[in-house]
């Protein structure tokens, strides 16, 4: 008798899962990168997708994604609409493409689960984002300063070297 | 000197008075004033523009220290141009001489005396022209490398008014010092 009950519980928390997770998710994602790292601090990475399921979602549908190791909550910003921010230092962001892994509740869950044992694995996500940063200008090579006083060096060289040999 | 003595020298001897002395002709001296005012000024637009020294109130050190400076760099530029006339000539000596030689082959009028003198004048002139240029082109050199140094490096931390009146009295002055030693 016990166990026909936790059979139907099991059942229902199944079915209530699989109704709420999407199915054959497609997502359609815009994304920005801060390009311009002159007189800024932080370089940002922002990412907005929308989610496009078969099955009708819940309306508090929460997502959440991780981003080279690093936890992030995608904040829902419209009707399906989906946004996952976070920013770097301008010396550790690397340009190329970062990957974000979209996770619903149930994934994001037993990847706390599986973390906890093992610090690095890994969940399939429910979706993966593909975000191309392609590196943040933070000015010219060489400084004008360093180049000015570069220059102005050699020049002072030039006429050192010149003086001398005048008066050898 | 007593002005007897003077009456007495030769045109030969005065030319070579002139080659020795320390004297600069008038045209030499403007030329001197003007390009070290020149050089002294210019540090005002990198102070202003790059290190954001406020001009308005700056007025009466950029005129202080600007003068200063065009007075200190002509006296480098005189001394290094005596320092450097001698030897430029012993340089010269043998092309220019055999220049004028070819020159006055023609003149068959002209006595030899003259013809020595004018090589000796055109000597002192190409030695003369010769150390002058070289002598501004030495100092503004080292001079802007020097306020380049200072300004951006060793007093980058003091506020621009100090850094400014630090790097031109230092580097006009390290010039002048420089300028009045033997090598």
């Amino acid at each position: 008798m016990v166990t026909k009950y936790l059979l139907t519980i099991f059942a229902i928390a199944i079915s209530g899962t699989y109704a709420e997770s999407c199915q054959n998710p497609r997502v359609e994602a815009n994304s920005f990168t801060t390009l311009d790292a002159t007189v800024v601090t932080q370089i940002a990475y922002i990412t907005e997708f929308t989610l496009k399921c078969d099955n009708p979602l819940p309306a508090n549908y929460a997502l959440y994604a991780e981003v080279e190791g690093r936890p992030l909550t995608a904040a829902r910003v419209g009707e399906n609409k989906y946004q996952v921010s976070w920013t770097e230092e301008p010396a550790k962001a690397r340009s190329g493409v970062h990957e974000i892994h979209i996770m619903d509740e149930e994934g994001w869950a037993s990847l706390r689960r599986a973390r906890r044992a093992d610090p690095a694995a890994a969940v399939a996500p429910l979706l993966a984002i593909q975000l191309q940063h392609p590196g943040s200008y933070s000015g010219p090579w060489v400084n004008s300063e360093v180049l000015a006083t570069a220059l102005s060096v050699i020049v002072a060289y030039t006429a050192l070297r010149n003086k001398s040999k005048i008066l050898a | 000197m007593s002005g007897k003595g003077n009456k007495a020298f030769t045109k030969e001897e005065e030319l070579l008075l002139q080659d020795f002395s320390r004297n600069v002709s008038t045209k030499s001296s403007a030329l001197f004033y003007g390009n070290a005012f020149i050089v002294s000024a210019i540090p005002i637009w990198l102070f202003w523009r790059v290190h954001a020294l406020e001009v308005s109130t700056s007025l009466a050190w950029f005129a202080l220290v600007t003068t200063a400076s065009t007075w200190l760099l002509a006296l480098a530029y005189r001394n290094t141009k005596f320092h450097l006339k001698h030897r430029v000539a012993v340089r010269r000596e043998d092309a220019v001489a055999r220049e004028m030689a070819r020159k006055l082959a023609d003149e068959k009028k002209m006595s030899r005396k003259e013809k020595d003198e004018r090589i000796l004048w055109k000597k002192n002139e190409v030695a003369d022209y010769e150390a002058t240029t070289f002598s501004i082109f030495y100092n503004n050199a080292l001079f802007l490398t020097i306020v380049i140094l200072s300004s951006f490096y060793l007093l980058r931390s003091f506020t621009p008014t100090v850094n400014y009146i630090v790097s031109l009295s230092a580097a006009s002055g390290v010039l002048a010092l420089l300028s009045t030693g033997t090598k």
